[in-house]
């Protein structure tokens, strides 16, 4: 099969996940409802002159796009593990289709879920929050290279949960903590000792400090942050496709 | 003629379960040929590997000239799978899950309209095109399913269990598609637990159990290996515990076989009717009282049951769901 084919096909793929996520409404609620409920309940804080801490919503607001990256491709994700369940992998395996053409797909649309969801947050934020965003291409960029990292690591958990519950459970137990712990609501350098260390493991951590990177035009912050999340990109796909793989062509 | 399928020493073990072993067959040209076993007996993990789903342990498939193993994307090319769960996409309508896959069988914007139009008329499901497949009904589902691997217009079609839980009118609905596309010359490969289907519907049938293929003949010739063998079919009032009367009737002079099916005492025997007395007789001595007694003509039941030593009907459920734990247990489904 030619790459142009097997790059179609991933590309059909995706556009057919895409398209039953955008009618059902646990995507709308997980990728869209929770991030914009934590991007207002958040903001209601007030600075020490009175009225709203305008420093805080700049902290804040970038850190509640990369955490929207997160939860909108790991959502996507969690398709993986229903059509497991469901069958729906033989089905296009019956197909000409390879199995490279399904993972790949299955990750395309996880990032593409994980940009759009930023994106609607990103429009927020500045209509309703006047955040001026610095460098609208670094910031897509920082984005696009979470959602890649975020789709990996959901990609690991659907690939390895036996059923769909156990996968939401499994995604919860992963995006809760780091979402605490991954820098979108407080510092990582205020907290205590060893959680910086656990934060920095994380790659919402490189997610929210690249975004505010670019707000504050800390180049080389961006630098080294994109680079963390493309390793995180290539790692976790590597490993999640291998996954798949398995699962597919056993 | 020309073989459409052509499977050789085909073996799958799943850890320590030999789910099918040594499988071999032929599948003719443009016949229906159909797979009959109870469920669990290795009939779908031999589909899969046909359909190039499953890598098999050993032995090799060819279909249409293919080999499975080396020209995997050429065989899907040329078969239409109905697997025997429908897995369409429940959140999309109808419409929108042929255009899917007609994009993913290479079909042209043209060609696609055309070919889902024609398959949505054929099934009488156009009035219906837009609705979401989730809000379907279990027949309109089985024929959506139908007409998703026709889509393609492939020359063969591999149908699992095809009327499995479906009410006897749509049952008959898709068992006159099934004649008519295999009238088209389309080549039908089947599974089937039901031995009226085996019997109705293919031109010859394999017989497998415990992943072994026991026998292929035509229908007609199966029957005739039974031939001077009836039937002997009791019913008794109000007894749980049929399986009691298996051995005690066994011993009754004359009697060849006796096997439980659907709560039923099927009794084979060359010596029918003259045996009836000694067998009622028997029955009334320990205890037990008649409902129901008919003398039947030889059916592919009948040499299923002389070729396997039980009735198809008998064990089905507990089977199939020690395959499936089986494999659920082994992260494999």
């Amino acid at each position: 099969m030619n790459p142009i084919e097997t790059f179609m096909h991933a590309v059909w793929i995706a556009e057919n996940d895409l398209r039953q996520s955008f009618k059902s409404v646990r995507h709308v609620v997980w990728s869209l409802l929770f991030p914009l409920f934590m991007m207002f309940t958040f903001s209601f804080r007030y600075g020490s002159t009175g009225g709203i801490d305008v420093d805080f919503l700049t902290f804040l607001i970038p850190g509640i796009v990369g955490m929207t990256a997160m939860f909108g491709s790991i959502n996507e994700t969690m398709s993986i593990v229903w059509d497991k369940s469901l069958g729906v992998f033989d089905r296009i395996l019956v197909a000409p289709v390879s199995s490279i053409s399904i993972v790949l797909g299955k990750t395309i649309a996880g990032a593409v879920m994980g940009v759009l969801s930023a994106v609607v947050l990103l429009i927020v934020g500045s209509i309703l929050f006047s955040v001026a965003w610095a460098n609208i291409g670094l910031i897509f960029l920082v984005v696009l290279l979470a959602s890649f990292s975020f789709t990996g690591i959901g990609t690991i958990i659907s690939g390895l949960a036996s059923e769909p519950r156990e996968a939401m459970m499994l995604s919860n137990l992963l995006r809760f903590p780091m979402m605490f712990l991954g820098g979108v609501f407080f510092s990582i350098d205020v907290m205590p000792m060893p959680l910086p260390y656990i934060a920095r493991a994380l790659p919402l951590t490189y997610a929210t400090e690249g975004l505010r990177a670019v707000q504050a035009g800390m180049m080389s912050t961006v630098f080294f942050d994109a680079l963390v999340l493309f390793a995180y990109t290539v790692g976790t796909i590597l490993v999640g496709s291998q996954i798949l793989m398995k699962i597919m062509t056993r | 003629m020309d073989s459409a399928i052509r499977v050789e020493e085909l073996t799958k073990n799943f850890g320590s379960l030999l789910a099918v072993d040594h499988v071999k067959f032929e599948v003719k040209s443009k016949e229906i040929f159909g797979l009959l076993g109870p469920n669990g007996a290795g009939k779908t993990t031999t589909i899969r590997m046909i359909c190039g789903m499953l890598t098999p342990t050993s032995g090799t498939v060819v279909v249409a000239g293919f080999d499975v193993s080396q020209k995997p994307q050429e065989v899907k090319r040329r078969i239409g799978l109905v697997p025997d769960i429908s897995n369409l996409f429940g959140e999309l309508s109808a419409r929108v899950n042929l255009e899917f896959f007609g994009k993913l069988y290479g079909l042209n914007r043209a060609t696609r309209k055309e070919r889902i139009d024609y398959v949505l008329g054929l099934f009488q499901l156009r009035e219906r095109q837009h609705n979401l497949v989730k809000f379907y009904s279990k027949g309109m589902h089985r024929r959506l399913t139908i007409a998703a691997a026709l889509l393609h217009q492939p020359e063969i079609l591999i149908m699992d269990e095809p009327t499995s839980g479906l009410d006897a009118q749509t049952a008959r609905l898709v068992r006159e598609i099934i004649r008519d596309l295999n009238k088209e010359g389309r080549t039908v490969l089947l599974t089937t637990h039901q031995i009226d289907e085996a019997d109705r519907l293919v031109d010859r049938v394999g017989i497998i159990d415990h992943g072994k293929l026991i026998t292929l003949d035509t229908p007609e010739q199966l029957k005739n290996n039974v031939q001077g063998v009836r039937a002997l079919e009791i019913r008794l009032l109000n007894d749980a515990d049929l399986q009691r009367w298996v051995p005690l009737i066994s011993k009754v002079e004359g009697v060849d076989q006796v096997v439980l099916a659907e709560g039923r005492l099927r009794i084979l025997s060359k010596a029918l009717p003259e045996m009836i007395p000694a067998v009622v007789e028997l029955i009334a001595k320990q205890g037990g009282q008649i409902e129901n007694i008919s003398v039947l003509q030889p059916s592919l039941e009948d040499a299923f049951i002389s070729l396997t030593g039980k009735s198809i009907r008998e064990e089905s459920l507990s089977k199939e769901d020690s395959l499936h734990n089986r494999l659920s247990r082994s992260g494999l489904r």
